[in-house]
């Protein structure tokens, strides 16, 4: 192609191109000029736009479920903690839901209940955050360590609030807990973290601390749970924050349970004080 | 983020997402191309394991590489399929056995299109039906051309020889099929415009 084509050359020449029909000798000349040529570009542009719809002249063909499940297989090594899907499509056409394990938490046996995104949360939980600020009564210029920490917790639960994906969480399932005590969970599945504010929680005994956890909905919480975080409750009144990281998936439960100190426990080792599943914000 | 926080997400939003690893965007996207990417692979390959194996390289090469994915030069869909072409191509292509010496009426005319399922998109079976329409008004001889190559995997030459005319007739056969292509799209309001893909 080394002398000058003609534009009905180029065009024939763009066909074949985006066909994948030209000889190797073609093709590269071709990518050569195409390198330098905005109109070969714009016109090899609109052809690929016109290939890609011939692709759905092709019967339609169900692919078997193996394709995906060897998909997500390979990607799962990579992919972000606690994001990779399992085969809920499948799972959901066959309207299966997760089966109750023995051991279940309060309010863990309807497992299958999902995550609600619940509408209007970003404002709610905006609401709820200056409810937080003002028991605080946090004074921003501060430099104290200590309350830096938390206005990271505080700045990282607005992010949340500003999060799409992020789900209010109540804690609000177990009907033993003790009287006054409340807690929620601002989880975002996107990013597998989220923020636990919670209050009027029992004091500690010495050398107990609390313990939250993520529990995927239907497991065995003394063999499945995974660690949140470690707090103990503030001496004051007001609402405590405490942002944690663990999978999150839709069907997860949180559950804060009494451990040792210094750092909590591998896995529950008591029964849970609070409970929150999907749903029941 | 799970379920209809993702299939709210235009295509480029996903794609972004799954530059950052982010599996369930990239489950999404399947949902939304595996199929037809499968259906394109099993027409070009008819083996289904080799048709298995074309789509998930196409989605994992998304998933290694998302940021190849360039908004200027099309769609999500057209990247995707036209990926899946040509790994297909590639396969058939490396595959002797696999190629079908045969001309076009022994099976790379149209075939009927089977029953469409029940969940199947709306706008993607009218999309469906809207390029099989294109195809059906190009001149047997362009759309012959066409689908040699397309589905086929032949290249110019060997269409020339398998229709038994000059290759540079194959050439122009095909460059004035794929203009009308373009056109009769464009006037079905389809070319570049995909609103199930919400881009």
């Amino acid at each position: 192609m080394d002398t000058p084509m003609s534009h009905s050359e180029l065009e024939e020449l763009a066909a074949g191109y985006v066909l994948g029909a030209l000889e190797p000798d073609d093709e590269h000349a071709f990518q050569r000029h195409l390198e330098d040529c905005p109109t070969c570009q714009a016109t090899v542009r609109e052809l690929e736009a016109v290939v890609g719809e011939l692709a759905y002249s092709a019967p339609p063909v169900d692919p078997p479920d193996t394709v995906w499940a060897g998909i997500r297989r390979q990607i799962k090594p990579e992919a972000r903690r606690g994001a990779v899907p399992g085969p809920a499509s499948t799972a959901a056409r066959q309207g299966g839901a997760p089966q109750a394990a023995p051991g279940t938490l309060p309010g863990q046996a309807a497992g299958g209940r999902g995550l609600r995104l619940l509408p209007g949360l970003a404002a709610a939980a905006a609401i709820f955050l200056v409810v937080v600020l003002s028991l605080w009564n946090l004074n921003l210029r501060d430099e104290n360590a200590v309350y830096r920490n938390r206005l990271a917790t505080l700045e990282r639960a607005a992010q949340l609030a500003n999060d799409p994906t992020a789900s209010l969480v109540a804690l609000n399932d177990n009907p033993d807990a003790p009287p006054g005590a409340q807690a929620a969970v601002i989880a975002s599945t996107r990013e597998d973290r989220g923020v636990l504010l919670v209050e009027h929680l029992p004091p500690l005994q010495r050398g107990r601390v609390y313990e939250l956890w993520g529990i995927p909905a239907g497991t065995n919480p003394a063999t499945s749970a995974e660690r949140a975080a470690v707090f103990v409750p503030l001496r004051r009144t007001g609402t405590q924050t405490v942002q944690f990281e663990v999978p999150i998936q839709p069907t997860t439960v949180f559950a804060i349970t009494d451990e040792p100190a210094p750092n909590g426990s591998e896995k529950p080792t008591t029964q849970p004080l609070l409970t929150g599943s999907a749903g029941t914000a | 983020m799970r379920g209809k926080a993702y299939r709210g997400l235009r295509d480029g939003e996903l794609v972004e997402l799954v530059a950052q690893k982010d599996a369930g965007a990239l489950e999404v996207l399947y949902e939304r191309y595996g199929r037809a990417a499968y259906s394109l692979a099993r027409r070009i390959l008819t083996e289904e394991t080799l048709a298995q194996d074309v789509v998930q390289e196409v989605f994992l090469s998304l998933w290694r590489d998302a940021r190849r994915f360039d908004a200027g030069r099309g769609t999500v869909a057209t990247y995707l399929l036209s990926m899946t072409h040509h790994r297909a191509v590639d396969v058939v292509r490396r595959e002797e056995n696999l190629r079908r010496w045969r001309t076009s009426d022994e099976g790379l005319e149209l075939e009927a299109d089977p029953k469409v399922r029940v969940e199947d998109e709306v706008l993607t079976s009218e999309r469906r039906a809207e390029v099989r329409s294109a195809l059906q008004e190009l001149p047997a001889a362009q759309r012959e051309a066409l689908l040699l190559a397309y589905f086929g995997g032949y290249t110019q030459r060997e269409v020339a020889a398998l229709v038994g005319v000059p290759l540079g007739t194959v050439k122009t056969r095909m460059a004035a099929g794929m203009r009308k292509m373009k056109e009769a799209l464009r006037d079905a309001g389809r070319e570049e415009q995909q609103p199930w893909t919400r881009q």
